[in-house]
């Protein structure tokens, strides 16, 4: 190592001494402080002017981090909220919309929304006065609206179509604002758009209180997005961004927090264009297009998707290489140029070409480095003591209670009735019965082919069925969307294991408990006794069902999924499913790709899982395993039920060999038999 | 004018422009046909292709509107205009691929539609950067024959267009369909792996689509500058996003969809400007796409493509 | 003896990142012979075509073909030295014409003569390809698919055809003719390796056989020694107790 770099270790060692904890409270106290001193240290109004826009522009790259970067939602058109919090508050203080004078506004005029304004030579006049800290909510409540109003038809659609469709209503806003002049002014520009007012004291044309605003709203922000982040919203969101059909296979409702996803971030965009205006005191088309929204882009991008505070100093830093360090770069280069005589470098203005090194900075940051400059911290919920230094043991059911709720209904776990799958002229299942008592297990088995998979996404709702019923515990479950079946209590797990990559053990089987949870935006942000509560339960009733596996994945519980050993991760995938205490349990090949000892390993859970009461419907071929764990074998063969019995007797049965081995149709060797 | 001449007319600028708007949006859909990746650079390489036609053109001394050409030199003129450009923005496609794509080939998720933003961005801003902001006079050495029919006015450089648009269709089209290259290419899209058991490169498939679709574009910029006389750094994205919108509305991955949607597009936007208004064509636009997108994304012609996994 | 041997695969390990699907796997397929790959779900059966075609590497071992080592060959150099594929589920190109597949499974060689006489002789074979060369793929049943895709590999002049599963999804009708077919291919001098789950179907057209179970052979033989064996039955049924 050289010198310097050596010096700088050894200067920062007795840092490393103290605890993670310790030291992130303190580096936020560091950095509190520095923001808040910033203008009485450095006092140039211009700069404090560059400094509030930065952070202006952090909140914006904060807001579409929730989109883009937790819930994995292109949104190409952002800007477009921007938008519409700055002219609704230009519009609500402006004098751009002027209706005539009437008693219905007293009541308004009371309250100081508007004023009353003579009208020279016509009808007296309204003029809107709304305050600036009563718009700031009302502009991200507006534009949360809009944010749903936009989504709802558009949020099903895939990665890219979506960021088409964001593009295209980003579009569509500044080119209304542009055109409906008597609500907007146009091209021209909303004017005299009034400063804020605090306490009577009105803002100028000072920097300084407009940056402490921002500093409060970049602050405000950041708190919300760490909270939502790591409460089971956050959870969700990633879960989505991840896998979305095992997200809502466990439980998450696509459709409702994807819509919270599209709303959060631009209520957020919202707040901050009211603040944006307000400072500016003008509103014109030009400030809200497409170029912005990729401005937005690239400070994300840069900072680090999905990074909270990686965002911030992305932003940070764009705005800084903008208005600093580009003009000084510029003058140095021009230097050069003089020096060795090119005159050449003397026409580069920096300045000009940001939008190009926006360009650059895309490129670069997609092939080299697609985490960011500031990657997203894993921050799974902190383990106690006694929890990181579990006993290390080979793991047993007997701590979970409440899995075996379900072997006392009076109802069959579950009925497939006469169940029809077909996909275009192919008929994967013919009129399927099927049925799975209460407390019972029983086993699929049937050759490639057979429609076992269907089965399973049929009854779990990821495929639609052309007839039949299915009844979960006496309810009809048919039809319904996978997220709803998982809540009444159908958990299941995937031939080729779907889990969320970038997650972490964890954070994976906590996905499970999401619709065992009640937290709501409100709770996760305002950390309600309930939620920390609710919190703390899931967590342990978690470790119980991590427990069940020994050691295999306890000691990897802060690890992403994608660096686990394929055993390892099927582990996960059912310590998942069972995290949402589920009423009958779905296995999908549970044992595939495990060595005979792992096999034995898993099946014995399986049983001590089903000792507890749990109903379980599993696919498996390796008939021993079967012939072990089940009650019952179903053989499925082309589609259609073959026979069905105990598992001695099946393996027995000559056509089950025949339907494994195939038919022969040639005359003669009937082998096998 | 009356209404029929002005019909007439908008029916004349329509089919010119939606020529264009065909090319750009065919030379897009190759790529996704193959790739299913959105290439936003698509549109500023036709912006490019626009600026290497003008210089072609100034290179044998052609200035705005002064020299006008007939007969063979006017046509060889043309012909080598169209080569250089087309070669050119073809050459750009590929070095975008190999550079900013193909290294991404593997990555899931936004990661290679973001890297063609970044393209894109290059691109626009280059050119602005190194000529300047304002619109630049594009040469037009054609003679001014015209035809009237009533008051609408048809023009020899719209005749060059339909010419020069449908020859280039009709060559693609003959290409996909007959070339082994071509018939490589239609198997790549609808089966990579089992194409590549075929024996066939996919990399070179893929070079070829965006060698294709680039010279296509440029040649759609060629066009632009001979219809508006003018060309300038932003033309990119206007025309871009009716061309996509083309594209979309043809079903993406469609090839006679994209030529059908061009047109189609091509006409709205005369129509509409002229009946309803210039100002709010991009809205028109706009709201199709996103129509088209939430209600019937398969387009008129095409069928769904199928999910990335 | 290495010189009628046409392929080979010698201690051959692939995993899927930490999985490992095929366990010290050995093949050896004669000049002129059918040999099938049998085995329940799961097994490795598909991993094995793919490593002949060069899909899949594996991480460690040889695979020979004609006495050269390809397993670094790309795929299409491997079509190219007579190796063609007849895919899982037929997965012709469903929006080109019948004979633009069989085009396609001629994609490395020059048209001449040798296609012509190769068009000829998969018309032959297959007198209903013929009818509907001119129909799109993805209209056809699932029967004429599969000889569409026998034919399409066919035309690649292969000496050698691997199968994937010619069996799957067909009716009795069509699997009897497709095994025809094989024998057929066969007796002109094409070697086929066969994956298929159909044991009995296709130890009565294959001279030998292989067994997979959990990426392990299990069992090989001819396949009358195999016909007659009965632990087949239990591998199929996942029963047997692999060490």
């Amino acid at each position: 190592m050289s010198g310097a770099a050596t010096t700088f270790s050894i200067l920062l060692r007795p840092f490393a001494r103290i605890a993670p904890l310790h030291r992130r409270r303190a580096g936020l106290l560091a950095i509190t402080v520095a923001a808040l001193a910033f203008p009485l240290l450095h006092d140039n109004d211009a700069d404090i002017d560059a400094a509030a826009n930065a952070l202006a522009y952090a909140t914006l790259a904060l807001g579409l981090n929730i989109v883009v970067g937790f819930a994995g939602l292109l949104d190409l058109g952002y800007a477009a909220f921007f938008a519409i919090g700055a002219y609704a508050y230009g519009i609500a203080t402006s004098f751009q919309v002027m209706p005539d004078w009437s008693p219905f506004w007293e009541p308004f005029a009371w309250l100081g929304l508007v004023a009353h304004v003579p009208g020279s030579g016509g009808p007296d006049q309204v003029h809107f006065t709304v305050s600036f800290w009563i718009m700031m909510p009302v502009s991200a409540v507006l534009a949360a609206g809009f944010g749903i109003l936009f989504g709802a038809p558009t949020l099903r659609l895939k990665g890219d179509y979506l960021a088409i469709v964001t593009l295209g209503f980003g579009e569509i806003v500044p080119i209304v604002v542009r055109n409906w002049d008597s609500l907007t002014n146009g091209a021209m520009g909303l004017n005299g758009i009034a400063a804020p007012r605090l306490f009577g004291y009105r803002f100028g044309i000072d920097a300084e209180p407009y940056y402490y605003v921002a500093v409060g709203l970049v602050a405000l922000l950041i708190f919300i997005s760490t909270r939502l982040r790591d409460s089971r919203i956050g959870r969700a969101w990633m879960a989505i961004r991840e896998d979305e059909i095992a997200a809502g296979a466990m439980g998450v409702n696509l459709v409702r927090l994807k819509l919270l996803a599209f709303a959060i971030g631009a209520g957020f965009a919202g707040m901050t264009g009211t603040f944006y205006v307000a400072k500016l005191q003008t509103a014109t088309p030009e400030m809200f297009g497409f170029p912005v929204s990729v401005m937005i882009l690239v400070m994300v991008v840069l900072g680090g998707i999905g990074s909270i505070w990686g965002v911030v100093v992305g932003a940070v830093l764009l705005q800084l290489l903008q208005s600093w360090f580009l003009q000084d770069l510029t003058q140095w280069i021009h230097a050069l140029g003089r020096l060795i005589g090119m005159p050449l470098l003397l026409r580069i203005d920096l300045v000009q070409s940001i939008e190009l090194i926006f360009g650059i900075i895309l490129v670069v940051m997609m092939l080299y480095r697609r985490e960011g400059l500031i990657p997203a911290t894993r921050r799974a919920p902190a383990l106690t003591f006694d929890q990181q230094h579990a006993e290390v043991r080979r793991g047993s059911t007997i701590a979970l209670q409440g899995l075996g709720e379900g072997a006392k209904s009076p109802h069959p776990a579950l009925e497939v009735r006469g169940v029809t799958v077909k996909f275009g002229g192919l008929t994967a299942l013919k009129s399927v019965d099927i049925t799975v008592p209460a407390g019972g297990v029983v086993a699929v088995i049937g050759p490639n082919g057979s429609g076992k998979s269907t089965l399973f996404n049929t009854i779990t709702g990821l495929t639609h069925a052309d007839a039949g019923r299915v009844k979960l515990y006496g309810t009809d479950i048919l039809g319904l969307p996978p997220h709803e079946i998982l809540a009444l209590g159908a958990a299941r797990t995937f031939q080729n294991i779907r889990l969320f990559p970038n997650l972490t053990v964890l954070e994976n089987v906590l996905v499970g408990q999401h619709s065992r949870l009640r937290t709501g935006v409100l709770g996760a942000i305002l950390h309600l006794p309930r939620t920390k509560a609710e919190e703390k339960r899931a967590l342990e009733w978690v470790m119980e069902i991590v427990a069940v596996f020994g050691n295999r994945l306890m000691p990897r519980l802060n690890q992403t999924v994608n660096g686990l050993s394929y055993a390892n991760r099927r582990r996960v995938e059912i310590a998942r499913a069972l995290a949402s205490r589920p009423k009958l349990l779905l296995l999908d090949e549970p044992t595939a790709g495990m060595n005979p000892a792992e096999t034995l390993e898993l099946a014995e859970q399986i049983k001590g899982l089903h000792a507890l009461g749990l109903t379980i419907l599993l696919i498996e071929h390796k008939l021993d395993v079967v012939t072990n764990l089940a009650d019952t074998v179903v053989v499925l063969d082309h589609g259609e039920k073959l026979t069905e019995g105990r598992p001695e007797v099946v393996r027995q049965n000559e056509d089950v060999i025949t339907a494994y081995l195939g038919r022969n149709t040639a005359a003669g060797s009937a082998a096998f038999v | 004018m009356t209404t029929a001449d002005l019909l007439l007319q908008q029916l004349i600028n329509g089919l010119s422009l939606g020529a264009m708007y065909s090319l750009l949006a065919l030379g897009f859909t190759l790529v996704y046909g193959i790739l299913e990746l959105i290439n936003f650079a698509h549109f500023n390489v036709f912006m490019v292709g626009s600026f290497i036609a003008m210089w072609t053109l100034q290179m044998f001394g052609l200035t705005g509107q002064d020299v006008v050409m007939t007969g063979l030199p006017l046509i060889g003129v043309l012909l080598v205009t169209f080569a250089v450009t087309m070669t050119g923005s073809g050459v750009l496609g590929v070095v975008i691929e190999r550079v900013s794509l193909r290294p991404l080939r593997n990555v899931k998720g936004p990661a290679a539609m973001i890297t063609t933003i970044g393209v894109s961005y290059i691109l626009f801003n280059l050119i602005l950067l190194g000529v300047g902001a304002d619109s630049k006079n594009f040469p037009n050495p054609l003679p001014q024959a015209e035809l009237h029919f009533g008051d609408a006015v048809l023009r020899l450089r719209e005749v060059l267009i339909w010419i020069v648009a449908s020859v280039l269709m009709v060559g693609l089209w003959l290409f996909v369909q007959k070339s082994k290259m071509g018939k490589a290419m239609r198997a790549t899209a609808q089966d990579p792996e089992a194409a590549r058991m075929m024996g066939v490169v996919v990399d070179r498939v893929i070079v070829m689509a965006f060698f294709l679709g680039s010279a296509l574009a440029g040649a759609g910029g060629l066009i632009f500058g001979l219809y508006y006389n003018f060309t300038s750094f932003i033309i990119g994205f206007t025309a871009g996003l009716r061309a996509f919108t083309a594209a979309v509305l043809g079903g993406i991955g469609n090839i006679p969809g994209a030529m059908a949607g061009g047109i189609i597009i091509g006409l709205i936007e005369t129509m509409g400007g002229q009946f309803i208004s210039t100002a709010w064509t991009d809205v028109i636009i706009f709201s199709i796409l996103v129509l088209v997108l939430v209600f019937r994304p398969a387009g008129l012609f095409g069928r769904l493509a199928p999910s990335k996994s | 003896m290495s010189e009628s041997l046409l392929l080979e695969f010698k201690d051959v390990d692939t995993y899927y990142g930490d999985l490992h699907v095929l366990k010290q796997v050995n093949y050896t397929i004669g000049k002129g012979e059918i040999v099938s790959l049998l085995g329940g779900n799961a097994c490795g059966k598909s991993t094995t075509m793919k490593t002949i075609m060069g899909i899949v590497r594996p991480t460690r071992g040889t695979v020979i073909f004609e006495g050269k080592a390809i397993e670094r060959l790309s795929t299409a150099e491997r079509v190219r030295r007579g190796i063609a594929p007849v895919l899982e589920a037929r997965r012709l190109f469903p929006r080109m014409t019948v004979f633009e597949n069989l085009e396609m499974g001629a994609y490395t060689r020059k048209r001449g003569p040798e296609f012509d006489q190769d068009l000829d002789r998969v018309y032959g074979l297959f007198p209903r390809v013929k009818e509907r060369r001119l129909q799109v793929a993805g209209t056809l049943s699932g029967g004429e698919q599969q000889m569409v895709a026998i034919g399409r590999a066919l035309m690649a002049r292969p000496r050698l055809i691997c199968m994937d599963e010619p069996s799957m999804g067909l009716s009795p009708l069509y699997v009897e003719q497709v095994f025809e077919i094989i024998k057929e291919i066969n007796k002109q001098g094409t070697t086929i390796f066969m994956v298929e789950q159909n044991a009995n179907m296709a130890l009565s057209v294959a001279h030998r056989a292989y067994v997979l179970q959990t990426g392990q052979v299990v069992l090989s033989g001819t396949a009358a020694s195999l016909r007659e064996n009965e632990t087949i039955r239990q591998a199929y049924l996942g029963e047997m107790q692999v060490q």
